[in-house]
């Protein structure tokens, strides 16, 4: 595969949204529609939120497979205290996903488990504290419709979900390409022997990435649980499987190291594409999933940085 | 005598930019023990992957028995007799002795599909007995046993596999097999390997000269890829050689005093930046104490097991010491990391520049600027001009070729990823810089580019701890040597330009 | 005693030769890694065999004996555990083999998905004319074995890591699972899987028998057969499994397929005991068995346990949760105990050095 280091993943991934894009468009000139184009772009606002927490993740290696259910958290969090604290219920949930996603770092750093062992338990804890705090599926009381409103609505003709997606772009792209932090994470996925020989705090770094990552998930909860006016415990599901196709689809190596915010919107593009499109042209939802399956297994294939990982496991 | 067992004839073997070997020819006798000595780099790892079937000789051919045969791989090496004790073991440590005995080979012992346990527990009991092991419990785990435990076990298996395609006369490698064994234990080895001399071939590597003198049959010596001399027994009982005279062979060097830029040499200052007083660490090293000076270059001179490594994780922070006490300028420090340790400005370029120096999927840029990230801040975010003025001005300063700061440090040389490596400990500006062989893998122009840019740093007052690949390097570099042997400091030798000691002298002391 | 000139060490080995020139051994340790290794070297002796599993089975026993009077070790309550431990014990066992290899199979949930909704069409039900009985067995096998060796394939020829690569399984199976089954769930009309996935012989609930002749015969394999053993030194170290002259991605291949037939096979148990086939058959199963995994003391490093470790995982796992609910401790609560049980199993018995780097 060395031939493909010539050619960035990125150039890659947009070759492939364009040629997807001119695919669809072919077989169905509404695709490029404003209202179809408004749709893809909301889909992809929660793709992108939570692709873009797991990117952190696995930019040092890992993988966290917690997401989904931080955002059912997230959801559930929403519509129960929304009625009440109004406005303010977005910065605690907000600081729910931070905090969730500070636990899954301090488990991998300090008890030196694999990441996706360590999310895969904490999984299950934030589920079960999901359904303590709510069995049945909750709905957003008719007074807070306002509030949730900030989310999902609009001004003008810019969608407010835009907006959202454009702040956490700029927020995630800044925080890579222009802090020490940003710089530490990819190095540390990059070559973390010498990251640690080179004095790095490799701890406090993945318990960082892995903040970002709760963060992420908790912004695609928002948005997800708003746009249905609900919150349940198992909202958050496919979410994991589609953050990673997200990253990886985008041309973020999974070996970490290389790749990063630009590969995740990219990929967050695609997927919203593809789902759309296969829609447009009547492949259901679960042909979508296969197809998507062995997107990632290819994409995976061309990124994989075998250098890395002598013994293939 | 009879003829020999194995026979070399001619073998050549080049790397990219280097000629490992050069026209070898050796025979292995049957009934002997053959020692084979060399400096690093003389080739002899080389040459044995080659008989092992690891490497294919680019010229030259490899008889057995006076019939040439072609090794592709370790199986075909062990069906025709020829078998390696690696120094790392290769024994997989979560099975049993049993298991790894006949590792692959399982197939005397299968019947209607299934194995017996029983009888291969009887033979490995049997294969144990000859190498010396004979009450020990087969079915032990390999991670209980000692090292010399271990490597008798593979011995037995060498012999079982060689018994098993019915070989008679094989040739057993041995790689260092005295490094990793205690005291008395090394007195058993050879008694062992007295006993196999019976019925097999042993070539033995060692850097231990007493003890290839001592309990050879013949000594083979090679230097720079070639063979530089056969020593053997004059009379039975009497020692192969004299240790000095094989010193000579293998060392021996006309030393060219600008090659290391001998006139650039000046004397350390006053000032004592770095205090080491009786550091120690288990099993690797004890009392081990050093004043470095301001602007002063240390070569730390030892053989694999001498310890010297060892102190240089510890320095760096990598490992902890057991005891003793580390002064930088006067205060005391703790290490708990390599963190702890570049906060108080001692730095480390390893032995290793791809896997523990660089970073070879990211840029020029990323690597240089690597420690120094909070100084090129502008508010709370990182400045993409400082970053690119950092960078730049250390590519100029280390003349690293690269065609520009944003090249993956992957499409470098070697040489310019070791001044990479180089430029990111000088922008953290340490005072104290430990250099793991230099030079390794290098060509020779960039060689004495850094060979001029480690006399620059000391004339510029920062201290330099180096760990060279051959003893020339050491001492061309070097104001002093410290010379380890077997954990401790035996020895410090002044190198003063214009009065340098020769190898051998040294070579003397380290082995 | 060994009578041996080289004395047995009295100290703990040696760490493993560090090569010359490296900078030492992975990482400085912290404090709660220290004394995590503390406990791991006793217990992954323990763990290839199984002092320490039963000493848990036991505090658990003792625990839900004392905190609900008494009705916990009731001969029902015991064979309720058995009948509850049958399926997983089962998938368990299957996916330990490829955890013994130092793989890792995601795919789990999917295959089992696909073989229940593909049979839930071949036995009598009201969709299809088909009703082939008995014989979906060997189908079901088949096809989760050819879900395996697709796994299997992508894990060495096409060298990705087995994690990705049972990941993409995953995905892809559910996705034809549903598409198959068009989300629906098929009745199965034949009464006589229910009847005997749900049924007892001699007293013990069959999916409990099912599950130890399994286990028998995988046992047999592992320590008997040179396939088991050579399992055992791919996991213990693939590069000098190999350089012994062992063709690792034949036994690879072969161990994803035999844990995907093993799969198939859980999935018709599976889906007969409530009689009905749909796509969701296999959810939820993949964290119970990793759980049990661990627990089991089959080390994720690979290598280290084996089918006697995967059947005491599953018992310890299953009388854990029949336990709480005894005690009728929420169920959500019972995930949450779950997945601690499940980050302390592995911190304590993970190989660290072997692993190298935790990412």
């Amino acid at each position: 595969m060395k031939r493909f280091r010539l050619v960035q993943p990125l150039t890659i991934s947009l070759a492939l949204l364009v040629a997807l894009v001119s695919v669809f468009t072919l077989a169905n000139p509404s695709f490029l529609s404003q209202y179809n184009v408004t749709t893809i772009l909301n889909a992809v606002t929660i793709l992108l939120a939570v692709g873009l927490g797991q990117v952190c993740v696995i930019l040092t290696g890992g993988i966290d497979l917690s997401v989904g259910s931080i955002m059912s958290l997230v959801s559930v969090v929403l519509m129960m205290t929304v009625g009440r604290l109004g406005p303010a219920a977005y910065p605690l949930v907000a600081l729910i996903g931070l905090a969730a996603g500070f636990l899954n770092g301090l488990i991998v750093s300090k008890l030196k488990i694999p990441s996706f062992i360590a999310t895969l338990g904490t999984q299950g804890l934030l589920v079960s504290f999901a359904y303590l705090l709510s069995a049945q599926p909750l709905t957003a009381p008719e007074s807070s419709y306002g509030v949730l409103d900030v989310v999902n609505g609009h001004l003008g003709s810019i969608q407010a979900t835009w907006i959202i997606s454009a702040a956490m772009l700029a927020l995630y792209y800044a925080m890579q390409r222009f802090t020490p932090l940003g710089r530490q994470i990819i190095c540390i996925g990059a070559n973390e022997r010498m990251s640690w020989l080179a004095g790095l705090d490799i701890d406090w770094a993945r318990i960082l990435a892995f903040s970002f990552a709760g963060f992420g998930a908790a912004v695609a909860g928002i948005v997800l649980s708003t746009t249905l006016y609900s919150g349940y415990p198992t909202m958050g599901v496919p979410y994991v499987l589609n953050s990673i196709a997200v990253v990886v689809v985008g041309g973020t190596a999974m070996t970490g190291g290389a790749g990063g915010v630009m590969n995740t919107l990219v990929g967050a593009l695609i997927m919203g594409v593809i789902q759309n499109g296969l829609t447009v042209i009547g492949v259901d939802v679960y042909g979508q999933q296969v197809f998507l399956g062995i997107l990632v297994i290819i994409a995976v294939a061309i990124t994989f940085d075998r250098a890395k990982v002598a013994i293939i496991k | 005598m009879d003829e020999p067992v194995l026979e070399l004839r001619g073998i050549e073997k080049h790397f990219p930019g280097v000629v490992a070997l050069k026209g070898i020819d050796l025979e292995v006798r049957p009934h002997e023990i053959l020692g084979l000595v060399g400096e690093n780099g003389a080739g002899k790892s080389t040459l044995m992957k080659i008989l092992v079937g690891l490497e294919r000789p680019d010229a030259g051919e490899i008889l057995l028995r006076g019939r040439p045969v072609v090794l592709d791989g370790p199986e075909s090496a062990i069906r025709h007799g020829i078998g390696m004790v690696f120094q790392d073991g290769c024994m997989i440590r979560s099975l049993s002795i049993l298991d790894n005995l006949f590792l692959g080979h399982e197939d005397p012992f299968v019947r209607l599909g299934f194995l017996s346990p029983r009888r291969m527990a009887e033979h490995a009991r049997r294969q144990l007995a000859v190498v010396g092991l004979s009450g020990l419990d087969p079915r032990t785990q390999i991670s209980e046993l000692s090292a010399a435990q271990k490597q008798m076990v593979e011995v037995a298996r060498l012999l079982w596999l060689s018994e098993l395609y019915r070989v008679e006369d094989p040739t057993l490698i041995l790689d260092e097999p005295t490094t990793v064994l205690q005291e008395g234990e090394v007195e058993i080895l050879f008694g062992i390997l007295r006993e196999l001399k019976k019925r097999a071939s042993i070539i033995f590597i060692s850097h231990r000269l007493e003890e290839v003198v001592q309990h050879s049959d013949r000594i083979y010596v090679l230097k720079d890829g070639e063979h530089v001399g056969t020593m053997e027994r004059s009379a039975p009982g009497a020692p192969v050689a004299e240790v000095p005279r094989v010193v000579r062979l293998m060392v021996g060097h006309e030393l060219s005093a600008e090659h290391y830029r001998e006139s650039m040499q000046a004397e350390p200052g006053p000032a004592v930046v770095l205090r080491v007083r009786g550091l120690a660490r288990e099993r690797a090293f004890r009392d081990f104490s050093l004043d470095l000076h301001a602007g002063e270059i240390v070569g730390l001179v030892g053989l694999l097991g001498s310890g010297k490594e060892e102190v240089c994780r510890c320095l760096m922070g990598a490992q902890r010491p057991d005891r003793g006490s580390i002064e930088m300028s006067g205060k005391t420090v703790r290490f708990s990391s390599p963190k702890d340790a570049i906060a108080v400005g001692i730095g480390c370029v390893p032995i290793d520049r791809r896997s523990e120096g660089l970073a070879t999927s990211l840029d020029v840029a990323d690597n240089i600027n690597l420690l120094v990230l909070r100084t090129l801040l502008f508010g709370p975010f990182l400045d993409p001009r400082r970053e690119r003025e950092n960078a730049e001005r250390w590519v100029r300063e280390c003349l690293i070729k690269t065609p520009s700061i944003r090249s993956l440090c992957a499409n470098l040389s070697g040489g310019n990823q070791q001044k990479v490596v180089i430029a990111k400990w000088l922008a953290a500006q340490v005072r104290v810089l430990i250099l793991d062989h230099p030079t390794r893998g290098i060509d020779v122009g960039a060689k004495e580019e850094i060979y001029a840019r480690i006399r620059m740093l000391a004339a510029s007052g920062m201290s330099l701890l180096i760990m060279c690949d051959t003893l020339e390097e050491d001492i061309g570099l070097s104001n002093r040597l410290v010379v380890m042997k077997d954990g401790v400091v035996v020895r410090v030798i002044p190198c003063a330009a214009r009065q340098k000691p020769s190898p051998v002298d040294v070579a003397s002391y380290v082995v | 005693m060994s009578t041996a000139p080289f004395a047995a060490p009295d100290e703990p080995p040696p760490a493993p030769t560090e090569r010359a020139g490296s900078t030492g051994p992975a990482r400085a340790e912290g404090r709660l890694v220290a004394l995590l290794e503390r406990f791991r070297r006793p217990l992954e002796i323990m763990s290839g065999g199984i002092v320490g599993q039963l000493a848990a089975l036991a505090i658990v026993f003792a625990i839900f004996t004392l905190g609900t009077g008494g009705s916990y070790l009731s001969l029902r309550n015991v064979l309720t555990i058995l009948g509850l431990a049958g399926i997983p014990m089962i998938i368990c066992l299957g996916i330990h083999l490829v955890i013994v290899i130092g793989g890792m199979d995601l795919s789990t949930e999917g295959v089992i998905s696909l073989v229940a909704v593909i049979c839930g069409f071949l036995i009598k039900n009201s969709f299809t004319p088909y009703d082939i009985g008995f014989w979906v067995v060997p189908i079901a096998v088949a096809i989760g074995a050819f879900a395996g060796l697709v796994s299997g394939i992508l894990s060495t020829a096409a060298r990705m890591p087995s994690f990705i690569a049972t990941l993409g399984i995953w995905w892809v199976a559910q996705g034809i699972a549903v598409i198959v089954g068009r989300g629906n769930s098929v009745k199965m009309d034949d009464p006589r899987f229910q009847a005997f996935t749900n049924g007892e012989t001699l007293g013990l609930p069959n999916t409990i028998l099912v599950a130890l002749g399994l286990f028998l015969v995988l046992w047999v394999m592992q320590r008997r057969t040179r396939f088991g053993r050579y399992m055992y030194a791919i996991g213990g170290d693939e590069a000098l499994a190999r350089q012994a002259g062992i063709r690792v991605a034949r036994v690879k291949v072969l161990v994803f397929t035999l844990t995907g037939a093993i799969y198939g096979f859980a999935a018709i148990l599976l889906s007969s005991r409530l009689a009905a086939s749909n796509p969701r058959v296999g959810n939820g199963q993949l964290f119970p068995a990793m759980t049990a995994v661990a627990v089991g003391g089959v080390s994720l490093s690979g290598g280290v346990g084996g089918a006697l470790n995967a059947v005491f995982g599953t018992l310890i796992v299953i009388a854990l949760n029949d336990g709480m609910v005894l005690m009728k401790i929420s169920p959500y609560v019972q995930n949450a105990v779950n997945g601690i049980v499940l980050i302390l199993a592995v911190a304590l018995t993970i190989d660290r050095r072997k692993i190298g780097i935790i990412k």
